[in-house]
């Protein structure tokens, strides 16, 4: 068995917070690859900019806030949050919470995510 | 090369777990190896020992358990994602007081460091679904 060598992680996240369990199980692969310090991005896309709301009360449905996940995301050593501005624009979304550090990035920048990364995993 | 794949979708369900199927055999025939073969969300189903396809119709469960027994390989079912979709081996279903069990022995249940492991070892890592 070779050495075990960082990976630069790529998760991308497309989908929106309670239709499916793909945006919890992308949040938890992310915690587990930060636990095992390797490398994190995540990249917000499409309907997973609904992710980003703090507005949201998925209590109302019996569900977890998914926020709550999101905040914590930096102590273990996942703090590199991207969303697509473009997903933004096209929902209206023009605010999101200062809590959730997330940085707006271009397409062509999200190109660049995706050609520096050794592994991408989407949900 | 050394290749670990994820698979993230149920038989019958989707096509992607019988593709993965079909890639795993691809690289045993081959000059690459397997490193490990990971289940994660719907994909935990391709380790239940108690699903019954119809006679005439290709048992994807038995694919999968002839070809780890076959090729000693490492298939790993994330256990959190196996336990909320109600799949569990001996040791969880004593542990959370079910009455059954129902994954076959040729899948052990882990987290997801295993996967995390596997992409730091594996020269690729292959997902079907999604």
């Amino acid at each position: 068995m070779s050495q075990p060598k960082t990976q630069k992680i790529l998760i991308v996240n497309q989908s929106a917070p309670y239709s499916s369990g793909n945006a919890k199980e992308s949040l938890d692969l992310a915690l587990a690859a930060g636990t095992f310090e390797q490398d994190v991005s995540i990249l917000f896309t499409g309907d997973a900019c609904y992710q980003l709301l703090t507005s949201q009360k998925p209590n109302e449905i019996d569900s977890k806030n998914l926020n709550q996940m999101l905040k914590v995301l930096p102590i273990y050593g996942v703090d590199k949050l991207f969303v697509d501005e473009q997903s933004l624009l096209d929902r209206n979304i023009q605010y999101i919470d200062d809590d959730i550090k997330v940085t707006k990035i271009s397409a062509s920048e999200s190109r660049e995510l995706y050609q520096n990364a050794t592994t991408v995993f989407r949900f | 090369m050394v290749f670990s794949i994820l698979v993230l979708g149920a038989p019958f369900n989707s096509q992607s777990a019988y593709s993965a199927f079909r890639f795993v055999k691809a690289v045993l025939e081959s000059d690459h190896t397997i490193y490990r073969v990971f289940f994660y969300q719907d994909g935990i189903h391709n380790s239940s020992a108690i699903a019954t396809p119809p006679q005439d119709e290709f048992d994807l469960y038995q694919g999968w358990q002839d070809l780890q027994a076959n090729h000693a390989l490492d298939f790993v079912t994330c256990i959190a994602a196996a336990a909320r979709r109600g799949l569990l081996n001996e040791n969880e279903a004593q542990r959370h007081n079910k009455d059954n069990s129902n994954m076959a022995k040729e899948f052990d249940l882990s987290g997801l460091g295993q996967l995390v492991e596997a992409t730091a070892l594996s020269d690729q890592v292959i997902t079907f679904g999604q």
